[in-house]
């Protein structure tokens, strides 16, 4: 009885709750992974050696725009571990700046400024469906970054324990991952 | 008195900084290859080297086998 009463309080503990949520946000990524390299692959298949036709100072700037809010993400949870309450605030309110910048640069820049529209053929259609799913998961990253920021500001968060906050850069990190593929294979790879 | 965690911490934050720069180096070199028409093969690399860098400084992918549960 009272090794059943012990096991129960382990599996209760944020330990193990810690534990067995990060295999799960491992799994999630792992599965939400195979989308973006589905569409990788399909850029390859439909334009083979030549990519699209696309403002290459848009490109290195929204791509410096992800890489630097990583930085920020990182030091908001390092800064949280430290219990530098402040410091996470800040540096979670600049990551979440810089990701809107970033989708104003995709969304609000490069898809009005690109030559082809999304029905204008496979060039259209890759372009539009890869940039179009990496821009859903950085707003929904913004949206997360939101949550983490508020109750950051109720204080809900301590250097034990701050599990969203490990959520939410991981997966902002993630969203960085898949950019460092993508930029690559739209912007740089191939020929016009 | 500084205890270890707090100089954990601190060598983090260094750290944070050195891969952001690496990586950052890594895009001009990326740019600088990419605009110049080299072959895509050195892009896959650079991006592969950068993934990895993300993923195991700032992912911490190894926080994901550890036994004890903490931050």
């Amino acid at each position: 009885m009272a090794t059943q009463t012990s096991a129960v309080e382990h599996m209760h503990s944020y330990a193990y709750k810690l534990r067995t949520s990060r295999i799960g946000l491992w799994l999630f990524i792992l599965s939400d992974s195979f989308v973006f390299a589905g569409l990788l692959v399909t850029r390859f298949y439909l334009l083979g050696g030549h990519r699209p036709e696309l403002e290459q100072m848009v490109g290195v700037i929204v791509t410096s725009v992800l890489l630097i809010s990583s930085f920020f993400m990182n030091r908001a949870e390092v800064e949280i571990s430290r219990g530098n309450r402040k410091g996470f605030i800040t540096s979670t309110a600049i990551t979440m700046a810089l990701g809107i910048a970033f989708l104003i640069g995709v969304v609000g820049v490069e898809w009005q400024i690109a030559p082809f529209g999304p029905a204008d053929g496979a060039q259209g259609a890759v372009f539009y469906m890869m940039t179009g799913m990496h821009a859903f998961h950085v707003l929904t990253g913004v949206v997360f970054l939101g949550i983490i920021l508020r109750n950051g500001l109720r204080g809900h968060y301590s250097p034990e324990r701050h599990w969203a906050v490990e959520a939410a850069a991981n997966y902002w990190h993630f969203v960085d991952v898949v950019w460092i593929f993508y930029y690559p294979a739209l912007y740089l790879i191939g020929t016009l | 008195m500084e205890t270890s965690h707090d100089q954990e911490k601190k060598m983090e934050l260094r750290r944070g900084v050195l891969v952001f720069v690496v990586l950052a180096v890594l895009t001009v070199i990326e740019y600088f290859l990419g605009t110049h028409g080299a072959p895509g093969i050195f892009l896959w690399l650079i991006a592969l080297l950068k993934a990895g860098l993300v993923i195991w400084f700032y992912m911490h992918i190894q926080r994901a086998f550890r036994e004890e549960g903490g931050h």
